[in-house]
């Protein structure tokens, strides 16, 4: 930047002593500026001591990084971070966030023998001494609540699927069930951020980052993270979701999911106002994009980078977007498969559609939140809700990938962050209950992407409580996940705090070989 | 010393008597003992097939380490002896590495045979490997006693020829022991496929159609046979033929037909991966869930030799796609690479970090003013482009020319695209092609025979084409809970 003459910045200004001004005037500057200077650096020296201690090394490294070469402060790519680590087998994923926690006992954990069960106290051996939530610890019994539907075999594997899932029932010869998926958190919002990000506290960079970080993207046009939230239905116990769970955490905000709104513009401020037409809006980037990396020069600040792409992005979302919203050059077909609701914006199946379109289009992670799963009470009738909402969702996305070829490259992962208990919370009736969160096992599946297709793995004891045979913990899950993706989780990392950070965190994890064809 | 003055003495001694006279000292005649003691060492502890004492067992697995220290030093006495003829020096410090070699050779062998006895192994290798390491250390001991005479004289050919013996003796000792460790196949694994007919020639096995030869043996075969075949057999147990599975090992039957509960190889494959028992052992991936169901069902069912299907298993997910074929390396083209991708806009990623995976063509940046002209630009990485995604250019049939020279292509991605098949038959002389996808192009039924040609090619779609096979079951509002499916 070029300097003002009259600067008094003395560290990079003109000198006022070389100036060809009168003497007595230089003397006054003299006093004048040995003050000035004097408060000045001191200011600033007690600034960069305390901004120093409160960023740690990474500061510092940055800084020191970005004033070698302030136009190469960028992240490596994933060309120099040597990605994928070996030939993958899917390219992209999709992830079916069912948040809240769905009941496995009344979905895909059949349990014949609970019927015969019904209303007796959990057995104390079973539940082995577990602390419970405050939701039900005090409950004086524990009364087994079998579930309210019946389940029939399906496909050539014969797995058993609740009367509540007739499409999905449809696919499970595609699926890999995972009947012993388990966490070590009981309430949503450690649990929920230990299934997205591999920690329970908030900070952490979640799966969708981690991959955009690992292996960049493949559409320069639309991000390479998107987010799809599902409309609320007031008659669920809707937990809260918040952009924590696709956050960056310590990787670039570049890295961060890109959120697209389930009604109105899918990207708020997207469209130009009145009056901008889109070269002055080139116009308007290039100038801010010019200060942008003025600031990134002087400051260094990496952060400074992830803006100016940003706005780069926002402006080729300006065309991409649209488009990809578009469906009204859908066949007839695909309003057959995945049913008239998909088109409302904001329904799960209008959000399945969309990802497969971003899975056609290149984006690299797509994540579909459903939230409503909480079900402490009146399970027969709020659950019955959000599997009409879901199931044709999933069995249309599932179907529709595969007969476009697109499952052969796309893994796609349905879950939600645990389980839910065998025991009734609160009263138990032949026509109602309720179910307590529950982490020691709960039921997942993936399909495609390289994953064993018509499949069950794992296996819970009589009461769906605890996982007795193939155990996948959270880590284990992303560990495979990531696998499909052709990156080894141990060698996908980032130091950060003096850590070399991944996404399946510090306990040993390893890839679920059962999972994999 | 009496032998070297009665060399003063005698003005012309023949050479027999002169060598006899050197061989009469007592460090030879401690050595003639020891050969047939050395010799008798497999009959005084016969390899039986059980484990014997830990402590054996501990010792022995320092062989691997410390057989490389006679490798080393024989590999090594040549080239002092040759470099020796210039250096005196070298030739000198020869005898002492051969003394060396001689007495690395004695610890190794003791330590391997320690190894073998202790741990209960058995099989062709392991006994030909220890052919081979007594009979070269006897060796050893002659190029010992022979040498003197050699490098006094330089007259006697006794000594280079019994030294090239020993290296040839060696080279194959060593190529034993390899095979132990890393499975016989491990130097021909990665053969080029040209060269790889020679090795495999007359070891393909029988494939009589049963379930037994077509499923079964090859789990063995890819999981066990490295430690209970021909060449290493772990606890007395052979899994590489029928008659030796059924035979069982040191502890009796491991297959009880009929009965998978009371076998022991379904219990054994089925523990905790961290049980002790557990197998396969020492860290070797467990077997699929898949595979163990298919073990558990065929000794269910009779465990016969000849059945040639089980009822509840079908083989349409077995079917697996063939393993990469690598392509060559396109590191020295990198800087065009980039180039190509900063003028056009199309990008050459890397399949992975591994170049020989190869690149993938992306063109969905470009996709609207991608076409067959921009296509053929590419024709120079043609042999490193193993899969193309053009979903949605406006490449056309023409692009089928271009496509059938890229000869390592896995996969074509041409959904959306105005393809209408004319050329189809261009593609087939691709080898590797496992997938194309040609959904919502106007792909004819005709051109979509010429595909069925190509054995690779497992993954073809059709949907939305004139070509498509069924039309697409549309479930009402809910499908209905018939186990047949919306099969597409």
């Amino acid at each position: 930047m070029k300097q003002h003459p009259l600067c008094t910045d003395c560290e990079t200004g003109a000198d006022v002593m070389n100036m060809p001004v009168p003497a007595n005037l230089k003397q006054e500057w003299a006093v004048l500026e040995t003050r000035r200077n004097f408060l000045g650096r001191t200011g600033k020296v007690l600034g960069w001591a305390a901004l120093s201690s409160l960023m740690g090394d990474r500061g510092l490294n940055h800084y020191a990084h970005a004033v070698d070469s302030p136009s190469t402060s960028r992240i490596a790519t994933p060309e120099e971070l040597k990605l994928p680590h070996f030939a993958p087998k899917a390219k992209r994923a999709i992830y079916l966030f069912m948040s809240g926690g769905p009941p496995q006992i009344d979905m895909l954990d059949f349990k014949p023998n609970l019927a015969a069960l019904y209303s007796q106290d959990l057995p104390e051996s079973i539940r082995g001494g577990q602390r419970l939530t405050g939701m039900t610890s005090a409950q004086a019994h524990f009364p087994i609540a079998p579930s309210h539907w019946s389940f029939k075999p399906y496909g050539q594997t014969g797995m058993h699927v609740s009367d509540l899932l007739p499409n999905t029932a449809q696919i499970v010869d595609e699926l890999t069930i995972i009947k012993s998926t388990n966490t070590d958190a009981i309430n949503h919002e450690p649990a929920i951020m230990l299934m997205n990000t591999g920690n329970m506290n908030a900070g952490k960079p979640c799966l969708g980052s981690w991959l955009s970080y690992g292996l960049g993207s493949m559409n320069d046009n639309l991000p390479t993270f998107i987010v799809l939230q599902t409309k609320l239905n007031t008659k669920e116990n809707n937990q809260p979701v918040s952009s924590r769970l696709w956050s960056s955490g310590f990787l670039s905000s570049e890295y961060a999911g890109v959120g697209l709104r389930s009604g109105g513009d899918p990207v708020l401020y997207l469209s130009n106002p009145d009056g901008v037409d889109r070269e002055v809006r080139r116009k308007m980037l290039d100038a801010v994009e010019e200060l942008n990396r003025q600031t990134l020069a002087e400051l260094g600040d990496p952060e400074t980078n992830a803006r100016i792409a940003q706005y780069e992005m926002a402006y080729r979302m300006q065309a991409s977007v649209p488009e990809l919203v578009d469906l009204s050059k859908e066949p007839q077909s695909t309003w057959d498969l995945y049913g008239e609701e998909a088109k409302q914006p904001g329904t799960f199946a209008y959000n399945c559609l969309l990802a497969r379109r971003m899975a056609e289009r290149g984006v690299r992670f797509t994540q579909i939140y459903k939230r409503g799963w909480d079900v402490h009470g009146d399970v027969t009738g709020i659950l019955p809700i959000l599997c009409r909402e879901t199931d044709r969702g999933c069995y249309a996305l599932v179907t529709d990938l595969k007969r476009r070829g697109l499952l052969d490259d796309t893994v796609v992962v349905w879950g939600g962050e645990f389980g839910r208990t065998v025991y009734s919370q609160g009263g138990l009736s032949k026509e109602n209950y309720g179910r307590d969160h529950h982490p020691r096992c709960f039921t997942t599946w993936m399909a495609g992407g390289g994953t064993r297709a018509g499949i069950v793995y794992g296996e819970t004891d009589d009461f769906s409580y605890n996982v007795v045979k193939d155990p996948v913990p959270v880590r284990d899950f992303n560990a495979t996940i990531l696998h499909c993706l052709g990156i080894d989780h141990n060698r996908l990392t980032y130091k950060f705090q003096g850590l070399d950070q991944k996404l399946t965190g510090t306990t040993p994890a390893s890839v679920v070989q059962g999972l994999l064809a | 010393m009496t032998v070297a003055k009665n060399a003063a003495r005698s003005s012309r001694p023949s050479h027999l008597k002169l060598r006899l006279a050197k061989l009469a000292t007592p460090v030879s005649l401690a050595t003639f003992i020891f050969c047939p003691l050395l010799l008798l060492l497999p009959v005084l502890f016969r390899l039986n097939g059980k484990p014997h004492a830990n402590w054996q067992q501990f010792l022995g697995r320092f062989h691997p380490l410390v057989v490389h220290l006679p490798i080393g030093f024989l590999v090594l006495l040549p080239l002092l002896e040759i470099v020796g003829r210039k250096r005196p020096a070298l030739r000198e410090a020869a005898g002492f590495v051969l003394l060396l070699a001689f007495v690395s050779c004695l610890g190794a062998v003791t330590l391997g045979y320690l190894l073998a006895y202790g741990s209960g192994d058995q099989g062709a290798t392991v006994v030909r490997h220890m052919w081979g390491g007594i009979t070269l250390t006897i060796g050893v001991l002659f190029c010992l006693l022979t040498r003197p005479s050699w490098f006094a004289t330089e007259v006697s050919r006794v000594y280079p020829v019994m030294l090239a013996i020993v290296l040839l003796l060696l080279a194959w000792t060593a190529h034993q022991g390899g095979s132990l460790t890393h499975g016989s196949s491990y130097l021909t694994e990665y053969l080029p496929a040209s060269l790889q007919r020679f090795t495999m020639m007359g070891r393909t096995k029988a494939d009589d159609g049963s379930f037994y030869a077509r499923h079964i043996n090859p789990i063995f075969d890819a999981n066990c046979v490295g430690c209970h075949g021909e060449s290493k057999v772990q606890g007395g147990l052979r899994l590489d033929s029928f008659s030796s599975l059924m035979k069982g090992g040191k502890d009796g039957r491991v297959i009880t037909a009929g009965r998978p509960g009371d076998s022991i190889l379904l219990q054994r494959i089925t523990l905790p991966t961290d049980d002790k028992h557990f197998m396969p052992a020492e860290g070797h991936p467990p077997l699929h869930a898949e595979e163990i169901r298919w073990i558990g069902t065929w000794i269910e069912q009779g465990a016969s030799p000849t059945m040639t299907s089980l009822q509840g298993i079908s083989f349409a997910e077995a079917l697996k796609d063939p393993p990469i074929a690598p392509v060559g390396d396109y590191s020295s083209l990198i800087v065009e690479i980039h180039q190509m991708q900063n003028g056009q806009g199309a990008k050459l990623l890397p399949v992975s970090s591994k170049p020989s995976d190869g690149l993938v063509l992306h063109t969905v940046d470009v996709a609207s003013s991608f076409g067959d002209a921009q296509l053929a630009q590419f024709q120079k990485f043609a042999p490193y482009i193993v899969e193309v995604e053009l979903g949605r250019t406006s490449v056309t049939d023409a692009s089928f020319d271009t496509l059938s020279t890229f000869t390592n292509l896995r996969a074509i991605h041409l959904e959306g695209t105005a393809i209408t098949g004319a050329k189809t038959s261009r593609l087939t002389i691709l080898p590797h092609l496992v997938y194309i996808n040609l959904s919502g192009t106007k792909m004819t039924k005709e051109a979509a025979a010429d595909l069925a040609s190509m054995k690779n090619l497992r993954h073809v779609y059709l949907f939305n084409t004139p070509a498509q096979p069924a039309p697409a079951a549309a479930p009402s509002g809910v499908a209905q809970n018939s186990a047949a499916g919306a099969k597409l």
